[in-house]
């Protein structure tokens, strides 16, 4: 086991490489220069080249890369351009905010999901499975805007329950976490409903069954545990969805957050913080995915005794 | 041993109440939103920045104010001197004034504080300033390398509020960002940038503009500056009752404000000018025909009463009307004409094609209009697109984010482009329009050798006000009969506030909503 | 996919009400000139912010122009660029599947990594970074989509063609002699087709969205064009004022999406494929 997963964090070394190349390149094909933003207009070309030496813009794209990678690695983000302060920070201001919003959110699909799974693969092809499924797919095609557009216009608005905007107070997470959170709803339950019909038909549960526990006490003890496993793998591979799905949302409701971040400092160009805010994203993603795969290796048994 | 316990359970459920409280406004408390084209300003670095927000007025002062006249007034400087040459200006600063971190201001703050200037973001403010003499501790005197009739205006802009040297210089790019210190009735304490400032008041403050009743302290103990990018969430915002004031609304809201029983709207001469950059180096708008085409077939009285409801005026020339250098002959100001525009296209050789777009040689008459993403301007820019089409020009709608927009124009690639302005002098003419400043901000792409000359002639060749008028208005009418732009509407500026918690003063004697209207702002209690 | 698959899953009472519904809006897309007398882009600004009536079912926008008559165009605009990305990703995502799976080794170690990371970013995001590199307009947000979601089906077909190439007919058919190519061509791509085009119908829905939340964002197609994200977009500022033109293109983009979904239920039960997908998933 050890060894396997020793194996399997050293393959994340390459591959941290690899996203961080690409993150580094990516933003250079974007048009436009952050130092556009910030020279004064009508400057002199060696006031745009002294601007390019001061963010070491000058230099060949490979030795930028180093560089780059090298402070990242010690934990420094540099220095926002645009914004003019330092990247962490900016970050440690926007993380915090996602972290509740996408953390909520994720609280809540997966309890409102493995409920209405499990209620509607106990009542299976009856009328409460089919109103829970039609239900949550109705949740889930509704563009998140507009979902949390008309909640604002009838909650905030119209009732006066949840303030319109901003992160003031636990109030103002209702709205958003609800817009999210109806949309994530689907996919667990989904997911729980089709695995709970699965795990019923298994041997063990056969044997349950003849041991004579009652059916209820089957389903929700052992069958329960063994379809939350899909669940959550799926939940740990889709974690990058925590920090910076939430993007159309914190927008509309006018939060602060990682997406924001990301999306404003993308369209100004702001090359270390883009670059930072995605390395923050795809390192989660490395880590949901680690996750996930010690989750799958635990729980196939062919993984496992070729780990034992 | 219980006592100190019961003592956090109780501030901790003190601090529970407050966090559940939420928004509501406490005493002597005030919540406002910045106009959104204020939203992401980097910084409070007044000699840095290229975009400042109010709250930069609330914490600095400047030498001098400005009434809703346009006359100037004393504040951190009690009278001035202008030589008759024009080539030197004494002023008599007022005594006892402190910055925030307890500095004294004086003559040699002001004498530091000009110095930080030079090759400064905006370094041009004090470009006619050779040197600063220190007379005495109250008495400074500018010494001119030529007359400058626009230093006053300068002086009372806000990108001239004085900061405090020695902390300016110890922060370095942290100030304005991390602390900032000025000598304003209000002091900073927290910033998170696109998010809010919180300023609390400084109640040392005794020396504020003559021009509010109340020159020192402020009446409200706290204000809270949110940023809201989008117009109509501040709007919500404001009606349920989570902010207290507007400081931007935009024409089309007006009226929902004026809905609202406990909602009011106080207006005042704006200094915005939504107009039509023409890019006269692309074709087809390098024949001039095209362009004056392209700017009288905008139907501004149109765009006046649908786009913005019948509040505000339209604009024929390119500046503000309050302006005396507005004042050209009426033939050279810019009017929907669709008949003329017609009958020029056809002089320059596009004729009707059958599908309602004009061809010359076989190539339809198909030109660019970009815009930014702002609700707004997208609107505005559509109704534009169908007026253009109406004379034969089909235009194609490009959107870029609002702060993306200035490098796209740095290309030189934008044909036509719906855009507007904020500024009540007629330098601004300089500023879009010099041959030194083509993509941005010239985005016309304009340089042309008469205008040059007039330009350099108002611009530096005036020895006093009367002459500086004489010149930009000479510079500004040349402008406008070469077509590089069409003038579409000016708003006016409108700020919306909850009647239940904020009291207004009667008259406000400044040209906006800024420290003389909220020095003499209550809070209900 | 046996061509009478489609059929039965009309008959399905979930699937026949979607695809009634999903044959509307393609027939009003393709026939929209005919089915309403004003034009989408004509604009009577007297005429602005009208609510619902008899001359304007779904009322007018803020320019005066019949919202519905918008609606129905813009069906042409949001279905052609999700279905034309889709295909694009499919058609990709098909080879680049394939081959990882055919191929092996360090090719396949490559694009499992570069796929499942990707497939775990948020689609949102991509999107948005590629429409910031290539530009607004309907192209730009057609690639963009159809980059988005490249993983899902790269893994899908790479999924599928593993579990086929264990399976005896492939043995069978490579002990008669059968070579690489012919294998993969007429073996393996056609039995991994079903469960990818079924995929691809239902990702179709997500890209629906996708491409009204860009839209929402002022990214898709450019005015006067209608779709039905540039179409919230503009009425997301006008919520208050006349909610209408917010209200029906959301109506519209859920109902067509949760119709997508429930034919594609039905496709999934028609085909008997419910196993394959979940294999891939």
């Amino acid at each position: 086991m050890t060894s396997w997963l020793i194996r399997r964090i050293l393959l994340l070394v390459p591959v941290f490489l690899a996203v961080s190349v690409v993150i580094f390149l990516i933003l250079h094909f974007i048009p436009g220069d952050p130092i556009d933003n910030l020279l004064k207009v009508g400057s002199s070309p060696q006031a745009r080249a002294e601007m390019e030496a001061r963010y070491g813009l000058d230099r060949p794209l490979p030795v930028q890369y180093g560089i780059w990678l090298g402070k990242v690695l010690h934990g420094d983000l540099g220095t926002a351009i645009v914004a003019r302060r330092p990247v962490a920070d900016l970050i440690a201001q926007a993380l915090p905010h996602s972290l509740a919003l996408g953390g909520l959110a994720l609280l809540f699909s997966s309890a409102m999901g493995v409920m209405l799974g499990v209620i509607a693969a106990l009542n299976r092809d009856r009328w409460p499975d089919r109103l829970i499924m039609g239900g949550v797919l109705a949740g889930s095609t509704m563009p998140s805007f507009w979902l949390g557009l008309i909640l604002m216009l009838v909650f905030s608005v119209g009732l006066g329950w949840f303030p319109i905007s901003g992160a003031r107070g636990w109030t103002s997470l209702v709205l958003p976490v609800l817009t999210i959170g109806l949309g994530g709803t689907a996919l667990v339950a989904r997911i729980t409903r089709v695995s709970m019909i699965e795990a019923s038909a298994r041997d063990f549960v056969m044997l349950l069954h003849a041991k004579g526990l009652s059916p209820l006490r089957i389903q929700l003890a052992h069958v329960l545990r063994h379809a939350l496993i899909p669940v959550v793998t799926i939940l740990a591979l889709r974690i990058g969805w925590i920090l910076g799905g939430a993007v159309t949302v914190e927008v509309v409701f006018a939060r602060p957050g990682l997406g924001t971040l990301l999306i404003k400092s993308l369209s100004q160009h702001d090359y270390p913080v883009v670059q930072a805010c995605l390395l923050m994203l795809a390192m989660a993603v490395m880590l949901g995915t680690l996750l996930g795969d010690i989750l799958q290796a635990l729980m196939d048994p062919r993984v496992r005794a070729a780990m034992a | 041993m219980t006592f100190p316990f019961r003592k956090t359970l109780l501030s901790a459920s003190v601090s529970l109440a407050a966090l559940f409280a939420g928004a509501a406004v406490m005493a002597q408390e005030a919540v406002f939103v910045l106009n959104t084209s204020e939203v992401g300003a980097p910084t409070y670095n007044p000699i840095k920045a290229t975009n400042l927000n109010k709250a930069t007025t609330l914490i600095f002062d400047r030498l001098v104010s400005q009434a809703a006249d346009l006359s100037y007034h004393p504040w951190l400087a009690e009278s001035w001197e202008e030589a008759p040459d024009g080539m030197a200006w004494t002023f008599h600063l007022k005594k006892g004034v402190k910055f925030h971190n307890g500095e004294p201001f004086n003559a040699n703050t002001v004498k530091e504080w000009l110095e930080l200037f030079k090759a400064s973001e905006n370094a041009y403010m004090t470009e006619a300033v050779a040197e600063v003499q220190v007379i005495d501790d109250a008495t400074v005197k500018f010494v001119m390398s030529r007359p400058e009739p626009n230093l006053l205006y300068n002086l009372s802009s806000s990108y001239m509020s004085v900061i405090e040297p020695k902390s300016y210089k110890e922060l370095g790019d942290n100030y304005g960002v991390t602390e900032v210190y000025g000598t304003g009735p209000f002091k900073l304490e927290s910033f998170a940038i696109g998010q809010e400032t919180v300023l609390t008041r400084n109640d040392d403050y005794t020396w504020g503009s003559p021009l509010s009743k109340n020159t020192g302290p402020a009446k409200i103990a706290k204000i809270t500056f949110r940023e809201i990018a989008e117009d109509s969430t501040a709007f919500l915002e404001l009606k349920t009752g989570g902010v207290d004031m507007l400081l931007g609304v935009p024409a089309d809201l007006i009226g929902e404000v004026k809905k609202e029983a406990n909602l009011a709207v106080l207006t005042m001469p704006g200094q915005d000018v939504y107009y039509m950059p023409i890019n006269v180096t692309k074709p087809p708008f390098d024949d001039i025909k095209v362009r004056e085409a392209a700017a009288k077939a905008i139907n501004q009285e149109e765009i006046l009463a649908s786009v913005f409801g019948g509040i505000g005026s339209v604009a024929d020339t390119f500046l503000i009307s309050a302006l005396p250098e507005g004042h050209v002959p009426d033939a050279d100001k810019i009017h929907y004409d669709p008949v003329r525009a017609n009958a020029l296209l056809d002089e320059a050789g596009w004729k009707m094609g059958a599908n309602g777009v004009r061809e010359k040689d076989g190539q339809p008459l198909k030109v660019s209009l970009w815009t930014q993403s702002d609700s707004i301007f997208r609107r505005l820019t559509e109704v534009v697109q169908a007026q253009l089409k109406a004379v034969g020009i089909e235009a194609e709608i490009t959107t870029f984010d609002s702060s993306m927009i200035r490098d796209q124009y740095k290309t030189g690639e934008q044909q036509l482009a719906v855009r507007s302005y904020n500024w009540d002098n007629a330098d601004i003419v300089d500023w879009f329009f010099g041959g030194d400043r083509l993509g941005y901000p010239n985005v016309s792409m304009f340089n042309d050798p008469k205008a040059e000359e007039l330009r350099a002639k108002a611009m530096t060749g005036s020895k006093n006000m009367e002459e500086r008028v004489a010149n930009f208005t000479a510079y500004h009418d040349y402008v406008l009969t070469q077509f590089p732009m069409a003038p579409i509407y000016q708003p006016v500026d409108a700020v919306a506030y909850n009647a239940d918690h904020l009291v207004l003063p009667d008259t406000i004697n400044a040209p906006g909503i800024g420290p003389v209207a909220i020095m003499d702002m209550e809070v209900k209690e | 996919m046996s061509a009478a698959a489609p059929i039965r899953a009309l008959r399905r009472p979930s699937g026949g009400v979607a695809g009634l519904w999903l044959a509307l809006v393609a027939l009003a897309a393709v026939a929209a000139p005919l089915l309403t007398p004003y034009a989408y882009d004509v604009q009577a600004l007297r005429e602005a912010y009208q609510a619902p009536s008899a001359a304007h079912w779904l009322g007018t926008d803020e320019f005066g122009r019949d919202l519905l008559t918008r609606l129905i165009y813009g069906a042409r605009t949001s279905l052609s660029v999700s279905a034309t990305a889709i295909a694009i990703s499919v058609a990709c995502g098909m080879v680049l599947g394939a081959a990882a799976a055919w191929f092996g080794g360090w090719f396949d170690r490559a694009v499992t990594v570069v796929v499942d990371l990707t497939w775990s970013f948020p689609e949102i995001l991509i999107a948005l970074i590629l429409v910031a590199i290539i530009g607004p307009g309907t192209t730009g947000t057609m690639i963009a989509i159809s980059v988005a979601y490249l993983a899902q089906f790269t893994r899908l077909t790479r999924a599928q063609i593993m579990t086929l190439k264990g399976e005896t007919f492939i043995e069978a058919a490579r002990s008669l002699g059968a070579g690489n190519a012919h294998i993969l061509l007429r073996h393996l791509l056609p039995n991994a087709l079903a469960p990818v085009l079924v995929s691809a119908m239902l990702a179709t829905g997500d890209a629906i969205i996708l491409e009204a939340t860009l839209g929402f964002f002022g990214l898709g197609a450019q005015p006067p064009t209608p779709s039905w994200g540039g179409m919230m977009s503009a009425g997301s500022a006008l919520v208050f004022k006349a909610p209408w033109i917010i209200i029906f293109p959301g109506l519209t983009v859920a109902i067509t999406v949760i119709a997508i979904n429930l034919y594609g239920d039905a496709l999934i039960a028609a085909l008997d494929i419910r196993a394959k997908l979940r294999r891939a998933a």
